[in-house]
């Protein structure tokens, strides 16, 4: 165990940023989303033996970082509001992704379903191909085209507009 | 604007977001999540740091536990079909191997007595309490954890933790077990199998399995 320590540290440095990155803009909130990404990793690190030989070790973290994201909030739904998205994402951008990720960006793909999301998460955040985020997702290399073909329709319409209008600025 | 400028322009926003935990912290929290998996990484440090001390096995209990109850206060609710014969209700599993060890497998904490007169009769001089104390009665075995369990020392000692290694992901989920190697146990040597904690706060207590010396009021028996 101790030897493949240091291959995970060095997935860890290479992985983090992209892992975050992939699941901020799945849950909306950046405190949030470290903190699930830090939980995957660590289960990562505790089942590195498996993980490391996983086909991609990083679509495992987002995908572990997402699903306990779920179960979190099934747990906490009765007792803690959940964050409106719209709201998280009116905040400053530094302050809503510790960064300066866009928040119409993060607007729009907080209203697409939560498979759409997940999709381009995978697909378009990860670099992963169709047959990795159909493996990732445990849908049909079909159903991942047609939900990235959906999803990219929807942010084409809510994101291009705003991006025309401000260039005509 | 198409779809692949629409593409590069998501992807320009990878890169704005960094993660500002360190390595080391993620590790560490790695080590407490696989620690609550396997008995062996709690016994392997409660061994380096007392290895003269009574050998002690800790493992928190799963969270939201099912309240499985058993059918019956120490009676089967069903037995293994297969022989070697075993002995199985709900909340715990006691099965003899073909080479004659005997595996524990818990899934809840409850029918103590039960459990105890199911070791006891498989010829493991046993003490079990699920009340949060030691039986005041038990007085530890001492000896290091490399001389208790497998595989810190050499095959086969009283206790093998091993069953708990290869847990899949969702561990938490899964029981939790151990294998007694009764052949093994040192003559006037027995165990005690206690929950620290406060029952019921499932997130909160362990389970401990110690190496005791015999005695009629903790194993109910002078020898094994």
């Amino acid at each position: 165990m101790r030897a493949q320590q240091p291959d995970f540290a060095e997935f860890y440095r290479a992985a983090k940023d992209e892992c975050l990155f992939a699941v901020l803009m799945s849950v909306g909130d950046r405190d949030t989303a470290q903190d699930l990404v830090a939980e995957a990793f660590a289960r990562a690190w505790a089942s590195w033996p498996a993980v490391s030989t996983h086909p991609a070790p990083a679509a495992w973290v987002v995908r572990t970082a997402l699903n306990a994201g779920v179960s979190r909030w099934r747990r906490r739904r009765r007792e803690v509001p959940v964050p409106d998205f719209a709201i998280v994402a009116d905040r400053p951008a530094a302050d809503a992704a510790g960064g300066g990720v866009d928040p119409r960006i993060m607007a729009a793909l907080s209203r697409l379903p939560e498979r759409q999301r997940q999709v381009v998460v995978l697909r378009l955040f990860l670099d992963l191909d169709t047959e990795g985020t159909a493996r990732a997702l445990g849908i049909a290399p079909g159903t991942v085209q047609a939900h990235l073909g959906r999803a990219m329709a929807s942010l084409r319409g809510e994101l291009i507009p705003i991006w025309q209008e401000e260039s005509r600025k | 604007m198409n779809d692949d400028e629409l593409i590069t322009v998501l992807r320009e926003q990878r890169g704005k977001v960094v993660m500002t935990i360190p390595v080391e912290q993620i590790i560490s929290r790695g080590r407490t999540v696989r620690a609550r998996r396997r008995v062996p990484v709690v016994a392997s440090a409660v061994g380096v740091a007392a290895a003269a001390a009574a050998v002690a096995a800790g493992v928190a209990l799963p969270v939201g536990h099912p309240a499985v109850r058993p059918s019956g206060a120490g009676a089967p609710a069903a037995s293994d079909s297969a022989s070697p014969p075993s002995v199985r209700l709900a909340a715990w599993t006691v099965t003899r191997q073909a080479d004659g060890s005997i595996k524990v497998t818990f899934r809840q904490v409850s029918d103590p007595a039960g459990l105890q007169q199911t070791l006891r009769a498989d010829g493991v001089p046993a003490s079990v309490t699920f009340t949060g104390q030691q039986n005041t009665a038990c007085q530890p075995y001492h000896v290091s954890a490399s001389q208790a369990f497998w595989p810190y020392g050499s095959r086969p000692g009283p206790l093998d933790g091993s069953a708990f290694i290869n847990h899949p992901e969702g561990a938490y989920t899964t029981p939790y077990a151990f294998v007694i190697n009764p052949s093994a146990l040192p003559s006037g040597v027995g165990l005690q199998i206690w929950t620290s904690g406060t029952s019921g706060a499932a997130d909160n207590f362990q389970l401990h399995v110690t190496l005791v010396k015999t005695s009629p009021q903790c194993t109910g028996s002078t020898s094994s």
